[in-house]
């Protein structure tokens, strides 16, 4: 390449480049960064070159293998110019079909990409949402270049900047520019960086000056500096020549972490580059200017990231930050004027000259001018490099950029700041992303990082975490940095393994404030921001670890034990009984399922499977072990009366139970069994509560349930029939009648109501009068066309339902958000539609119409997703105009249900607004002495199993209350403690797929009420049980003892 | 220990205090971790005390006084891929290897270590295999990238993998084919050049594989020296656009087809080479100034 000597000969070689590219050829552009690479494009490079060179497509198409886009999520991709057609996730066979579209100018529909969950096609990149969010004056660079080829730069405009700041005598007016655009440096602080230039500026003398560009990154979470340096490196060179003519240096350096060799390599070529055109080194352009950029390889030090510890490091000593003043422009590198930016911040540069102060300061708020990129990572749906103006909201980052969380599990935070910075909870997702703002809230601007915590996240162990890495790289020159670092993390280590006292959390606030007020640099003095954050957001989860001894996120191990067990609200052990059904020992296996739950058999149809949602197997890549169709196989096999505990001898004193659903025959069983005589008080004619009112025969057969109750029932136990609280008793009336303790567990049957005119004529049923007059009486109350709204799984249940009755034409359920956002079980929605039931989605009733007294139908209108509501899902709205009319004959209502409490208000109670009766959450007490509340009239509709655990620990909460103990007593983690000899078997390949249990054929089904899932095999539970990782052996092979004692009772502990 | 390989090293860094760092850097490289004998070398040439020498050695997390095994596995414990459950996957790479992160397995193989972020963050839990990065590690991967760094992770099996493809190239000046039937690399005909280096002159086979890792053959020419290559039929010295992305020295660009060339790094030994499809950009500028 030819060393240009003028200014204007340069001028007229990069305009010519500029000018000459007006090339029309389709483009491939596809990421070659580190992301990239890690994901595979390297791969698809070769493949696209072969079929360029073997299909001699070289003059119709070319390949442009750019730095970072961004999209990191969706790597391997590809974008084809002009069209701009994104390709995600590829594949290498998918490439040729790509590259023969673009060259003819087509499109492959099918690989395009598409939100995900929806069918609809983005045909061009700026219509992804992703994409449209942003303002990508820096990052959106990268895509328009080969960072190898200072040709694509130039052809961008590039180094036009420094042509204009060296165009100029006297360079001071960049100072100006920058200062009246108003960036602020990008690593963190904030400070100006126009004031830092002028302070360079007048520092010292004509000798020698340092600029250094700051790509250390050490913040972990946080990688824009690699992606830009990477990406774009002749930007940075271009910003550090002007910064060097703006604040007369001499030298400059690039500060490089040794983590990041492709940042290194690229900015290495770069700078090479820019020196043979003449651009850098001696007598720049013929100016008479000598500037020069070195890289400097960082050896892994997070400190070094503050600019005193940098300088030491590059001196060649420890990285130990020193006493400011005097700061490095004063004093700084070998005792000359230093002036340190960060890569971002130098990045903006060459686009401020170029298009002036004035525009740069009309991007962003008031203070917080321009861009700013954020590495949105962790628990979002769409992770990679977001770049947007200061001032921008969290949640519209997050939520729409981001794409909201990944799966099921809500988003609880983010962090930004890396390990100086703090943890910023959902509910201020509001607040604007700006330093002042930030900082107000008790986190940082730090270097662009924000990842992203979800409710499998533990703030405990991320403080943890944070102080781990803080005590590693404190430098150790402030005792208070160096070991107080270390006991803080002690002291969340301590409170992670399920050590932790109250005390603890008053140590550890006093110990961060005295490191906060006594130690020197950046890095001590925020390094309690971690704790101080999360315990200021999150202090309940702290409680929660010390109190309760739960992490609910299941992360802190010693608190969690196996996955399965801690899941399970009863206190199942299911890797136990996995392990039991592995041995053939299905005896076994039931009375450990017994033990804990005593409706195994319901259990095992309807039970929500918080084990498997938990399942290791499925958190590590693969598929949860079917545990609840091991459970099946077990309690379809073995007869119950191998596990039938016998009552304690009987204490003559009375308990009242107000209902005979799972919860309150749940804990008639187990006080029974304590030896407490026990009525029941069931206003149904039959007990179950909704086991038999609400959920259809062919989920749950009516047999099993009469069968599991009939079995729980024993001398100790009766139930009164059609006796209501309220109407026939009354709490003062049972305590007066000698009932030392009551406990209320009606459930939630009332159910909630449109609040629409006409809303009571015939034809319209709230769905628990629908499901009941089915369940219970055989009544089928509907037909002709059938619709209902909801989509929870009464809905589902009630479309179902109606679906088998004999005067039905046909079922619609009518839902206001998105099939994904639909509450009830996946499996029944599938079923439901198989079976031929309608689904609208995204529509809601506005109007009952009637006729003569009669349903006639309903009309609805049309939403869309709007804003992310507090319960964590978008909010449907109404599109206006939208509106149309559906002809019903019946319309069920099932839009949720409550408690019907009306009555124990008057008998004292505390009642919520949505009928809930107030209990403690820790001992079930109500605000009456002697009366206990749980199930789901306290909670609202929740599931069977949650239902079974309330009854057994007010059970337990009962007993304690009736021989005066104390309620509630210290709290254990729960871990595995019986060791089950691991089955040893031949490895053979690939690894069994999870079970499926056979189900009936639809044409089987739809007419009538037979179960619709069978059992598995004996082979299938088998095979399947054998796939368990076996979490327990991790708490049960250190305990040699009760191995032996495990092993001699068949795997049973008789606690 | 090679004694003169470590001074060239102190030597080229300029002996200074500064350079401390940059002399560890390449020392480690060579060696993979500093050997104590180094340690007190660089002291002596560098006039620092050897406690100062340690205490920087010992500062930064990138060195290491002890060996490393062949093959090293680092798992990445940034903040993104903690959250995502990093600290399981160090934990199955202990348990498949043995090992705690720090340590080697006894057979010297494999070096277990964990970093602080790599700055792959989208890509979470991030796992480096010597050089190979392996994005969305998840625990049931682990024990197919031990396999996959102990049986070497450059291999790529030029006749059934579609990203290894046969190139042929000619001399850019004289147009006449480099391609050499009768000596075969990898199981293609090679491409042939003479190359030159201080007066000395060799004859060079290089594998027209792309993406093979078959270093030239050749021995006429010392290793590590940046030669000229030239055709061995119009003897006209092949042109260089670009420098070497590898090594920095220049690349000699073959002719594929207009537009297109294969450029090889001059450097004996350096495998540096790219695929060059948009090469009449530059060319056309060249001629353009």
């Amino acid at each position: 390449m030819k060393t240009f000597q003028t200014v204007s000969e340069f001028n007229a070689y990069r305009t010519a480049i500029m000018d000459s590219t007006k090339d029309k050829k389709p483009c491939i552009v596809i990421c070659g960064g580190t992301g990239g690479q890690a994901s595979g494009s390297n791969d698809l490079i070769r493949i696209i070159k072969r079929r360029i060179l073997e299909q001699n497509l070289h003059d119709k198409l070319s390949l442009r293998v750019t730095g970072c886009l961004g999209f990191c999520e969706m790597d391997p991709f590809i974008i084809v110019e002009p069209g701009y057609n994104l390709y995600p996730k590829l594949k290498m066979e998918d490439v040729p079909r790509i590259i023969d579209a673009a060259v003819k100018g087509e499109v492959v529909e099918e690989l395009l990409y598409r939100e995900p969950g929806s069918t609809v096609k983005r045909f061009s990149q700026q219509e992804i949402p992703f994409f449209q969010g942003q303002t990508r004056i820096v990052l959106g660079q990268n895509q328009n270049l080969d960072p190898i080829r200072i040709y694509d730069y130039l052809r961008m405009g590039g180094y036009a900047a420094l042509e204009q700041a060296l165009g100029k005598p006297d360079h001071e007016w960049i100072v100006h520019e920058i200062l009246r655009a108003g960036l602020r440096g990008r690593g963190g602080a904030g400070f100006l960086t126009g004031k830092k230039w002028e302070l360079a500026r007048n520092a010292g003398g004509s000798g020698r000056k340092y600029i250094i560009c700051n790509a250390d990154e050490g913040d972990p979470g946080a990688y824009m500096d690699r992606s830009m340096l990477e990406g774009n490196p002749h930007a940075i060179i271009e910003g550090m020549i002007i910064a060097a003519l703006a604040i007369k240096a001499t030298h400059g350096i690039i500060y490089v972490r040794t983590e990041y060799p492709l940042a290194i390599k690229h900015a290495t070529i770069a700078m090479r580059q820019a020196r043979s055109l003449g651009l850098l080194g001696r007598n720049i352009l013929g100016q008479g200017i000598d500037f020069d950029i070195e890289i400097f390889q960082g050896a892994g030090a997070f400190v070094c990231g503050e600019e005193t510890a940098l300088i030491k490091s590059i001196e060649g000593k420890m990285g130990e930050p020193r006493q400011r003043p005097p700061y490095p422009i004063a004093k700084g590198l070998f005792g000359h004027p230093t002036c340190i930016n960060n890569v971002e911040t130098l990045a903006n540069v060459p686009y401020i000259v170029n298009h002036g102060a004035e525009a740069y300061a009309g991007i962003g708020v008031e203070n917080n001018t321009g861009t700013k990129i954020f590495s949105l990572v962790g628990k979002i749906k769409n992770t990679g490099l977001v770049e947007v103006p200061l001032g921008t909201p969290i949640s519209k980052v997050v939520h729409e950029i981001g794409g909201g969380p990944v799966g099921n599990a809500k988003i609880k935070a983010i962090q930004t700041g890396g390990p100086s910075g703090g943890c910023i909870p959902a509910s201020m997702f509001d607040l604007p992303i700006d330093y002042n703002s930030l900082a107000k809230a008790g986190s940082i601007m730090g270097s662009g990082g924000m990842i992203v915590m979800d409710m499998n996240t533990c703030m405990v162990d991320v403080a943890k975490y944070f102080m781990s890495f803080l005590k590693e790289e404190s430098c150790g020159k402030c005792f208070t940095c160096r070991k107080g670092t270390q006991r803080m993390y002690e002291l969340l280590e301590d409170i992670t393994l399920g050590r932790g006292t109250p005390e603890h959390l008053t140590l550890l606030e006093e110990l961060a404030q005295t490191v906060k007020d006594t130690t020197m640099c950046g890095l001590g003095q925020s390094s309690p921001n971690p704790v101080l954050s999360t315990l200021r957001y999150f202090r309940e989860e702290y409680e929660r670890h010390i109190n309760d001894k739960r992490c609910d996120a299941f992360v802190c191990k010693q608190l969690t034990g196996a996955p399965c067990q801690a899941a399970c609200p009863v206190d199942t052990e299911p890797w136990r009984y996995v392990a039991l059904v592995e041995k053939g020992d299905y005896e076994g296996a039931y009375r450990v399922i017994r033990s804990a739950n005593p409706f195994p058999a319901v259990s095992a149809r309807v039970c929500d499977r918080k084990c498997e949602s938990r399942c290791s197997l499925g958190a590590g890549g693969g598929e949860a072990v079917a545990i609840r169709a091991l459970k099946r196989f077990v309690t379809d096999r073995v007869e119950p009366s191998v596990y039938r505990p016998e009552p304690a001898e009987d204490k003559g004193r009375k308990v009242a139970v107000i209902g005979a659903g799972p919860a309150g025959i749940t804990a008639a069983h187990q006080l029974s069994l304590l030896g407490y005589r026990i009525t029941v008080f069931e206003a149904e004619k039959i007990p179950g509560g909704m086991l038999t009112c609400s959920l259809p025969a062919y989920r749950l057969p009516r047999d099993i349930v009469e069968k599991e109750i009939e079995g729980l029932m024993n001398k100790n136990i009766s139930i009164e029939y059609g006796r209501a609280l309220g109407k026939d008793v009354t709490i003062q009336s049972l305590l007066s009648q000698g009932f030392e303790a009551v406990f209320l567990a009606m459930g939630a049957h009332e159910s909630l109501r449109l609040g629409l005119e006409n809303e009571d004529v015939e034809g319209i049923f709230p769905s628990i009068e629908f499901l009941k007059d089915f369940n219970m009486r055989g009544k089928e109350l509907a037909r002709g066309h059938v619709g209902v709204i909801g989509g929870g799984n009464s809905a589902v249940d009630a479309a179902r339902i109606a679906l088998r009755q004999k005067e039905v034409t046909g079922v619609t359920l009518f839902y206001r958000r998105t099939r994904d956002e639909m509450p009830a079980h996946e499996e029944e929605i599938e079923a439901a539609l198989e079976e031929g039931v309608r689904i609208e989605t995204l529509v809601s009733p506005i109007k009952v119409h009637a006729g003569e007294g009669r349903l006639a139908g309903i009309e609805c209108v049309k939403n869309r997703l709007g804003g992310i509501d507090a319960s964590g899902r978008p909010t449907p709205v109404p599109i206006p105009g939208s509106e149309f009319t559906v002809n019903l004959d019946t319309l069920v209502v099932a839009i949720g249900e409550r408690p019907g409490s009306g009555p124990l208000a008057s008998m004292g109670l505390e009642v919520d607004k949505g009928g809930r009766v107030k209990a403690d959450r820790n001992t079930l007490e109500t605000s009456t002495k002697g009366v206990f509340a749980g199930g789901d009239l306290v909670t609202g509709p929740n599931t069977v199993i949650d239902a079974v655990a309330s009854g057994k620990k007010a059970a337990h909460i009962i007993g304690r209350f009736l021989s005066g103990q104390p309620l509630v007593e210290p709290a254990r983690p729960k871990l595995p403690g019986v060791y089950i000899e691991p089955a040893v078997f031949e490895e053979s390949g690939e690894a069994p797929p999870r079970a499926v249990p056979a189900s009936l054929p639809v044409s089987e089904r739809v007419m009538n009420f037979r179960e619709v899932e069978s059992a598995l095999t004996e082979e299938q539970a088998r095979t399947e049980s054998r796939r368990c990782l076996r979490c327990d052996l991790e708490f049960t092979m250190q305990q040699p003892a009760e191995k032996t004692a495990g092993a001699a009772i068949g795997g049973v502990r008789h606690d | 220990m090679d004694t003169k390989g470590i001074l060239d090293i102190i030597q080229h860094n300029g002996e200074n205090q500064a350079g401390l760092i940059a002399i560890l850097e390449e020392i480690q490289a060579e060696y993979s971790y500093l050997p104590e004998e180094a340690l007190r070398l660089v002291a002596k040439e560098t006039g620092r005390s050897l406690a100062d020498v340690y205490g920087v050695a010992t500062f930064y997390k990138a060195f290491s006084l002890k060996p490393k095994g062949r093959h090293c596995i680092s798992v990445c414990l940034g903040t993104a891929c903690h959250v995502r459950g990093a600290q399981k996957i160090v934990e199955e790479f202990s348990q498949e290897l043995g090992i705690k992160p720090g340590e080697t397995t006894s057979d010297n193989e494999v070096t277990l270590e964990t970093v602080n972020c790599l700055g792959a963050c989208a890509l979470g839990p991030t796992v480096v295999a010597d050089g190979h990065y392996f994005p969305h590690v998840s625990r049931n991967k682990v024990s197919d990238i031990v396999d996959a760094a102990r049986n070497g992770l450059e291999t790529l099996d030029g006749k059934t993998d579609g990203r290894v493809f046969p190139l042929q190239v000619s001399c850019p000046v004289c147009r006449q084919s480099l391609m050499d039937p009768d000596h075969h690399i990898d199981g293609h005909p090679s491409v042939t050049l003479d190359a030159s280096f201080n007066g000395r002159k060799d004859r060079v086979h290089l594998s027209s594989l792309y993406g093979s890792r078959a270093p030239a053959s050749g021995n006429g020419v010392p290793h590590n020296s940046v030669t000229r290559l030239h055709c061995p039929h119009c003897q006209s010295e092949i042109p260089s656009f670009s420098d070497c992305l590898e090594c920095g020295s220049p690349m000699a660009a073959l002719y594929i087809r207009e537009g297109c060339t294969w450029e090889v790094c001059t450097r004996r030994g350096c495998q540096g080479h790219m695929l060059n499809l948009n090469q009449i950009d530059l060319l056309k500028n060249d001629e353009g100034k």
